[in-house]
């Protein structure tokens, strides 16, 4: 009896052991435990930071840092580099018309505000042209200049372009294919880089570019002005998912999202590199599906844009926007300001 | 002894025993806290709260070296002048996509204050939260349109000339506020009307600035032409070169000239006639302030077409 008796005990000490030990082999707790206090002692540090920026019993070398920030931002107009900070790769296609360069000027505009962008800007054209090239070195933004012409359509006479590619496809896809020339997927940590394609006619505000910057796979928001709409969404339920999308325009495509209401992580694009937008046979507003599905399904999009809320970027074009599908109730929720 | 040593030892296997399960559940509690199991990127999480407090210290950054901000107590420069940019807006749906294009340009011109004057019987939230947040110096006006000038539905733009209204009560706010600050320095500045559907190259920012009456340039894309233009020679105005009715007084559009403060103020009654024909409203302000050899050509002698760019979005 006493034997059992100490069997007993030692089973009673043993289990819990093992039962603790097993479960703090599965969930990894010891390094969430660590993390979670790493973010508490960041945080302070950061509300310190911020305090001390206002105190005059700063060290000395911030306010070193502020007055030759001042000086140099007032006179290359950069907005400055970081090391860590991910880097924005904004793919914009052009094409030579009236309004070209009051278009890129405004880009260009937005884009001195933002640090750590690289633009990538593609002309339809065969050459490159001067304007382009003048513009993109006065504005001393950090720039990559591409060109690949849109073959022409020699059916029809003149100057217009083949009707069955939408517009803008080739040199988008010339800017991926150009990034995975440049950056290989071996070093894509040591590189961090979002690619957002954003057309030269649209609107953005500063948020966004800020938005767009934490995407792990593929981050999605609002833009304004689409799809007959004041706004077309996706629609993320309480968990945080994206599920559907809030559209009225052919809402069962795969990805029911414009263009500019995208980020796409550049590992990702390096990592699946026969992801393209299809040129051909591809259905109007059937674009971003195209290459979206080669790239990621729905349950892996990140709603960013406080839960896909708030409208950061407006789909302007060279004419008033024209909002047949609102209806008489109105289909977009009126409280959203856009 | 063998009992009270087997007791002890009983007891003390109990309590070791409570405190494995408590401890046990302990760490079940700490797992329950923590939902996205499927989520195991925790260094990335560290990574990305990391990155966030690097950009927030760049913003930081960015935003003391803003040379736009007020008040300008320290300074920084001698007495540059100021750009007062007067600025009429009215709601409709790309509102908001103007003011804040708009805005992202004005940041980058040092010395800019930016006069938004709404057609609107009381402030819009919008305006005000969007002026709030835009990290400019500006002044939050409104005044209404009369309703038989106003462009009603299915009117073209061109039919009403619009914002005289809004621009004369920006004039009246600067008058009324140069007025109390008496003094040379105070009427250093430049007045110019942007519209909120333009596009403004920095470059005309400083071309403006040294404005001493009356300034004019080139602009694209209005009057159905590529661009407008004064025509220059000798350093002076003879003609204007445009498309559309060149026998006006100034046949030139609002975005193609600026007026020096100091000719607004000294001009009290000098504005904007409301029922002027369309296309004559820049002469009914600038026909009392000027005559055409008055004026000054910027942009290399009204050559360079490329410094302003007067175009409409919206029709």
């Amino acid at each position: 009896m006493p034997k059992r008796r100490d069997i007993l005990a030692i089973v009673l000490i043993v289990l819990p052991w093992t039962l603790l030990i097993t479960v703090w082999h599965q969930s990894a707790i010891a390094p969430l435990l660590a993390a979670r206090k790493d973010d508490r002692h960041e945080s302070r540090r950061d509300s310190r930071n911020t305090f001390t920026l206002k105190e005059p019993c700063t060290s000395e070398n911030n306010k070193d840092i502020v007055e030759v920030v001042r000086t140099e931002y007032v006179y290359s107009r950069q907005p400055p580099w970081s090391d860590v900070l991910p880097t924005l790769h904004v793919v914009t296609p052009t094409y030579s018309r009236p309004v070209q360069k009051a278009e890129l000027t405004r880009l260009a505009n937005t884009f001195l505000h933002v640090p750590n962008l690289h633009w990538i800007l593609v002309e339809d054209s065969q050459r490159q042209t001067p304007l382009v090239t003048r513009l993109l070195q006065e504005t001393g933004l950090n720039y990559t200049h591409l060109n690949v012409e849109t073959p022409r359509n020699y059916k029809l006479r003149g100057d217009t372009r083949d009707p069955r590619i939408p517009r803008g496809t080739m040199q988008r896809n010339l800017a991926l294919r150009w990034l995975r020339e440049t950056f290989s997927p071996n070093n894509s940590n040591s590189q961090p880089g979002i690619v957002y394609f954003a057309d030269d006619d649209n609107t953005y505000s500063l948020d966004l570019f800020e938005e767009m910057r934490s995407t792990r796979k593929v981050s999605v928001w609002p833009v304004a002005f689409v799809g007959g709409l004041r706004y077309e969404s996706p629609k993320v339920n309480t968990l945080g998912k994206v599920y559907g999308w809030k559209t009225v325009f052919d809402p069962n495509r795969p990805f029911a999202i414009d263009m500019a209401g995208f980020a796409v992580n550049l590992r990702l694009i390096l990592f699946k590199p026969q992801a393209y937008f299809k040129l051909r046979g591809v259905k109007g507003g059937y674009q971003e599906s195209s290459l979206l599905r080669e790239l990621v399904t729905l349950s892996d999009l990140e709603p960013k844009a406080a839960n896909c809320t708030k409208v950061l970027v407006w789909h302007t074009r060279t004419e008033k926007p024209v909002l047949v599908n609102e209806g008489k109730k109105g289909f977009t929720d009126s409280n959203v300001e856009i | 002894m063998a009992t009270r040593m087997k007791l002890k030892l009983k007891t003390v296997f109990v309590l070791y025993f409570m405190v494995s399960l408590m401890g046990l559940i302990y760490a079940l509690m700490q797992l329950g806290q923590r939902c996205d199991c499927a989520e195991h990127d925790m260094p990335k999480d560290r990574t990305i709260s990391r990155l966030r407090g690097e950009l927030h210290r760049l913003q930081e950054q960015m935003r003391k070296a803003e040379p736009t901000k007020p008040p300008q107590k320290l300074a920084v420069k001698p007495a540059q002048p100021t750009i007062y940019v007067i600025t009429p807006t009215y709601t409709r749906f790309v509102q908001k996509a103007e003011l804040t294009r708009l805005a992202q340009t004005f940041l980058h011109v040092p010395q800019l204050h930016w006069i938004l004057v709404e057609d609107s019987p009381h402030k819009t939230p919008l305006v005000s939260g969007f002026l709030a947040s835009s990290g400019l110096a500006y002044t939050h006006l409104h005044t209404p349109t009369p309703r038989d000038r106003k462009l009603q539905e299915g009117d073209p733009s061109w039919l009403k000339p619009r914002g005289a209204e809004q621009r004369n009560e920006g004039l009246r706010w600067l008058r009324e506020d140069r007025r109390g600050q008496p003094g040379a320095d105070t009427q250093l500045g430049v007045v110019y009307f942007a519209d909120d559907d333009n596009t403004y190259s920095l470059q005309l920012f400083e071309e403006m600035r040294g404005t001493l009456r009356v300034s004019v340039w080139p602009v694209g894309l209005v009057g159905g032409m590529r661009y407008e233009r004064p025509v220059v020679e000798g350093g002076k105005v003879i003609r204007f070169h445009t498309g559309w009715r060149p026998s006006r007084p100034f046949p030139l559009d609002m975005a193609g000239f600026a007026v020096s403060l100091k000719l607004v103020i000294a001009n009290q009654d000098a504005c904007f006639d409301g029922d002027a024909p369309m296309g004559f409203l820049e002469s009914s302000f600038l026909q009392g302030l000027v005559t055409m050899d008055e004026l000054e050509p910027k942009a290399e002698n009204c050559t360079k077409v490329c410094v302003g760019w007067g175009w409409r979005l919206c029709g």
